[in-house]
């Protein structure tokens, strides 16, 4: 264990910018960082913050040491979780606040995956509506056509891209 | 290691279901500390003698054949329970003693004439064990880290905690079994290994996959099922004896709970013996003696694969839940540098060969599965009072953290296998104008459905300023601790003012409560080591003849004198005499969550009134009635019209943090009641019991009024108070689909439910419209 004194200053230091960190920041990793590099940073944290380390830490050091090591355990489960990850990565870049809820990075990552499947904009929507519901009675001529009238307001949406593909497949 | 002089130890305490064990931890040495006996485990066995001493260990393992009724075991499987859970309602059938319902559907044992929480059973035995300790370090023993299996909840991780401090404890930590095992294997020798820790203990099971980096134990993921355990293989071989006698002599030995008890011995000895044997030989002579006066004997041999064929399933059961931990770990059975087998039942050659094949390699040897995990406990419980701090444990929830939302489901906040200690917050608002009170129900468990997983409690928030519906922001943080306890806590987002806080439901015992117990000191009534020669003698040669009755005690098992303790005391739980007839429930009841808890309340003058309208509904109705009576009467103004929360008010004076069941089960049914009346077409989430409550609210016609009556006309206000119950999901529904698109809940249904409280997501919730096709 530490000198009590620097590791009180430090714990403070640290819970007065908790909230102005982003997750990389809070455990010193680069963005781009391997997950195994997340994992050591992880450690490395948890040496000078694990509730364990600090237990005798009282009043208000001790409830910052309290927050940090929740913290962390929040950064590290968005940064080793890739779904987490993009969607955390696209709201820094976007310049919003620099904590997600899990549960929030994880319906933004399913938010993502349906938008990707189901469309994005409301034309391609209805367009791949349209597409499932005449697949749905087997009318593969109709279900080709408006997937690709669906492409044309989302040509990069793969998923669209792939159903076309294998309505196109069938068709032949 | 007793000679020197250590100013403040601090033990690790493996509190089992069916064994425990003591160790200690200084430096690198690590002792596992013997009873008086010489034994390293310690069964966990209560035995209440007639003159109101309490026995625990094998001296009191030694009296369930002889005083099966005043002889408590098994009582982790019953810890943090609800009366109503299934796992109580299978002991009360299996148990030899008595098993009622306390307040608040909370479980007691019912051992002469006394009640007793099970936090109260679990301090017996950790008593026993502190005294133990004391004996072999020669000094006071008061700090101490307890283990847990992984996959309790938070329930049961404060009743453990809360056995504790009546022991007289000072709980360091809750830890994992598994993280604490894993800890005893790899401390102090560097190691760089992925390992899976498989711990099948009495009656729970658990695996944890961890990556141990020199000091650093990282649990990656964590599973189990607290429902089956090395009792489960006994039951197997007692259903098996117990058929065969009733197919060939007519007579179900189940009944007697003498004969069951004997079964049980016989049973969990058959068990033993193929740790080392290929083959048992069950003789239990004199097993019963029929009504035509004729005495029965039970001799029957079974071999290795007729008990394999008796357990396998079990076995498979265990590796089902090490697939999902694997696949939660993202490791493969490969991967693995070594498996830990904890627990006595792993030294079965079946379950050994099943996990060698499994997890493709041999267990580690070196590793005693009875006593690694205390050993771990130690090392960790050294940790806090020691300068060094030497391992680092890194642990995670095992079990989801959700809420309930609209229609019987829950919203995950925190899922498991998360890291611990975390914090999560969501906003909640209120759903009506006016509205005082935010309700939130808890839930741990991984379904969608709120009634498959376990209740944690019913979070109350209040003390914000009332505004238009909507307009009232409630933050409220959901925090995980490292012993794995969840706290909730909230504030007004407007004054950032903490919000009042009551839990209404929880299976745990009340601060007030635990005063009570404390002060009622029944661990003082543990006898250690100075057992009588007799029982030492029983103890020493274990149940290795169970057959002989070893110990001539207890020959009127049924005495019943009071206890000296017990009758001095001005019964502080009383015994519920009024509440006697209604605990001979059936299953019905049992779903109902009707009767039994109301033991205390109506002993209470108070609610003596209420009492003859609750027994009038108590078949339909939920017992949380009663409380609210009582708590209407007892402020001695009704409540105001204006003021619908002053009965809140009132009571969170003295019972919000310090006593919080009291406050909030008013508005649980107070709600139910008039959602019924007004719109019983609505879907309502209350679950378990509370649904069945609905239910049978709607087909009684007078229960509405009744309760109306009782409140003097203040239904209207506790519409208000309470809103509704659950908390509605204010979000465009593609952003709760999950990747794999299930169906979402209907946001059509928020505008059916004038709720107490909405679930603000942070994500915008009106650019992207809600897809009106849905499937």
């Amino acid at each position: 264990m530490r000198s009590n004194a620097t590791q009180t200053s430090e714990i403070s230091a640290l819970a007065r910018i908790l909230d102005e960190l982003d997750y990389y920041e809070l455990l010193q990793v680069e963005r781009g960082a391997e997950v195994s590099a997340i994992k050591r940073a992880y450690h490395q944290s948890s040496r000078s913050f694990h509730p364990d380390v600090n237990r005798h830490l009282k009043g208000d050091v001790g409830e910052a040491a309290r927050r940090i090591a929740m913290r962390i355990s929040e950064a590290y489960s968005v940064l080793r979780d890739p779904r987490r990850r993009r969607a955390y990565d696209q709201r820094l870049d976007a310049g919003r606040e620099v904590r997600i809820q899990l549960a929030e990075a994880r319906s933004e990552a399913g938010r993502e995956a349906v938008q990707q499947r189901a469309g994005r904009t409301p034309q391609g929507r209805q367009f791949f509506k349209l597409a499932e519901a005449a697949l749905a009675r087997q009318d593969l001529v109709s279900a080709a056509n408006n997937l690709q009238t669906a492409l044309t307001f989302e040509p990069d949406n793969q998923s669209f891209q792939q159903m076309l593909g294998e309505v196109r497949a069938k068709l032949r | 290691m007793a000679e020197s002089e250590i100013a403040d130890v601090a033990v690790g305490i493996d509190l089992g279901t069916s064994n425990s064990c003591v160790s200690f931890a200084r430096g690198s040495e690590i002792e596992v500390l013997s009873n008086a006996y010489g034994e390293n485990t310690t069964a966990s066995v209560v035995n209440l003698g007639a003159d109101g001493s309490i026995t625990v260990g094998n001296a009191a393992k030694a009296n369930i054949i002889h005083d099966p009724t005043n002889t408590i075991y098994s009582a982790k499987r019953l810890i943090g329970r609800y009366f109503f859970s299934e796992e109580v309602k299978k002991a009360r059938a299996i148990c030899s003693y008595e098993i009622i319902e306390g307040e608040s559907h909370s479980v007691r044992i019912k051992v002469r004439e006394e009640n007793f929480s099970l936090p109260e059973v679990g301090a017996m035995v950790l008593r026993e064990l502190k005294s133990i300790a004391e004996a072999k370090l020669g000094q006071q023993v008061d700090k101490a880290v307890i283990t847990v299996p992984a996959y309790f909840n938070d329930n049961q991780r404060q009743a453990t905690r809360d056995a504790g401090r009546i022991a007289g404890l000072e709980v360091l930590r809750i830890l994992n079994e598994p993280t604490a095992a894993a800890l005893a294997y790899g401390f102090g020798r560097n190691l760089q290994q992925k390992v899976a820790v498989y711990d099948l203990g009495g009656g729970t099971f658990d695996i944890s996959v961890l990556e141990i980096g020199n000091d650093v134990f990282e649990v990656l993921s964590s599973s189990g099922d607290t429902f089956l355990g090395g009792d489960d293989f006994d039951d197997r071989v007692i259903d098996l004896l117990a058929d065969e006698f009733q197919a060939s002599q007519n007579i179900n030995l189940r009944n007697d709970p003498y004969a069951l008890e004997k079964l049980k011995v016989a049973a969990e000895d058959c068990k033993k013996a193929f740790s080392v044997e290929d083959e048992a030989e069950i003789r239990i002579p004199d097993v019963i003696t029929a009504p035509d006066g004729t005495s029965h004997s039970i001799e029957r041999r079974i071999d290795k694969t007729e008990f394999w064929s008796l357990v396998q399933d079990l076995v498979m059961r265990t590796l089902k839940v090490c697939d999902e931990a694997l696949q939660a770990a993202n490791v493969v059975a490969r991967d693995l540098d070594g498996v830990i087998l904890v627990g006595g039942p792993t030294r079965l050659p079946a379950i050994r060969e099943a996990v060698a094949e499994y997890f493709q390699q041999e267990p580690r040897d070196g590793v005693d599965p009875d006593e690694v995990v205390a050993k771990g406990a130690a090392i960790h419980a050294a940790s806090f009072v020691e300068e060094d701090t030497d391992a680092y444990l890194l642990d995670v929830t095992p079990l989801s953290l959700q809420v309930g939302v609209a229609g019987g489901l829950c919203e995950p906040i925190i899922e498991r296998n998360t890291p611990v200690p975390i914090e999560q917050s969501r906003s909640f608002t209120t759903a009506r104008d006016g509205q005082k009170l935010v309700k939130i129900k808890v839930y741990q468990g991984e379904s969608r459905e709120a009634s498959d997983n376990a209740l944690l409690g019913q979070f109350e928030f209040s003390g914000f300023e009332p505004a238009k519906r909507g307009q009232v922001a409630i933050d409220v943080a959901f925090q995980i601790n490292t012993d794995g306890i969840v706290n909730v806590m909230a504030s007004d987002r407007a004054t950032g003012q903490q919000a009042s806080t009551s839990i209404t439901l929880s299976s745990g015992l009340s601060q007030t409560e635990l005063e009570r117990i404390e002060q009622r000191g029944v661990t003082e009534r543990v006898r250690t080591e100075t057992a009588p020669a007799e029982a030492a003698a029983a103890a020493v040669g274990t149940p290795a003849s169970p057959a002989e009755p070893a110990v001539p005690l207890a020959d009127e098992p049924e005495l019943p004198k009071m206890p000296p303790a017990a009758a001095a005391e001005p019964a502080p739980t009383p015994a519920p005499d009024l509440a006697q007839d209604e605990l001979e429930i059936d299953e019905e009841d049992l779903i109902d969550g009707a009767t039994p808890s109301l033991e205390e309340d109506l002993a209470e003058p108070i609610a003596a009134v209420a009492s003859a309208e609750v027994d009038a509904l108590e078949a339909e109705e939920d017992d949380a009635i009663v409380p609210m009576v009582e708590e209407l009467d007892a402020s001695t103004p009704p409540p105001g019209d204006d003021e619908p929360d002053s009965l809140f008010g009132d009571g969170s004076a003295d019972l919000t943090e310090e006593d919080p069941e009291v406050v909030l089960q008013p508005t649980l049914d107070a709600v139910s009641t008039e959602e019924v009346n007004t719109r019983p077409e609505v879907e309502i989430d209350l679950d378990l019991e509370c649904e069945t409550r609905v239910e049978a609210a709607q087909t009684h016609p007078t229960f509405g009024g009744a309760a109306s009556d009782e409140l003097g006309g203040e239904d209207s206000e506790i519409v208000d108070l309470v809103g509704g119950v659950d908390v509605v999901r204010l979000e465009p529904e593609e952003g709760q689909a999950d990747g794999d698109g299930e169906p979402e809940l209907d946001l059509g249904s928020i505008e059916e439910l004038d709720d107490s409280a909405i679930l603000l997501d942070d994500a915008p919730t009106d650019d992207s419209e809600p897809d009106p096709d849905t499937h």
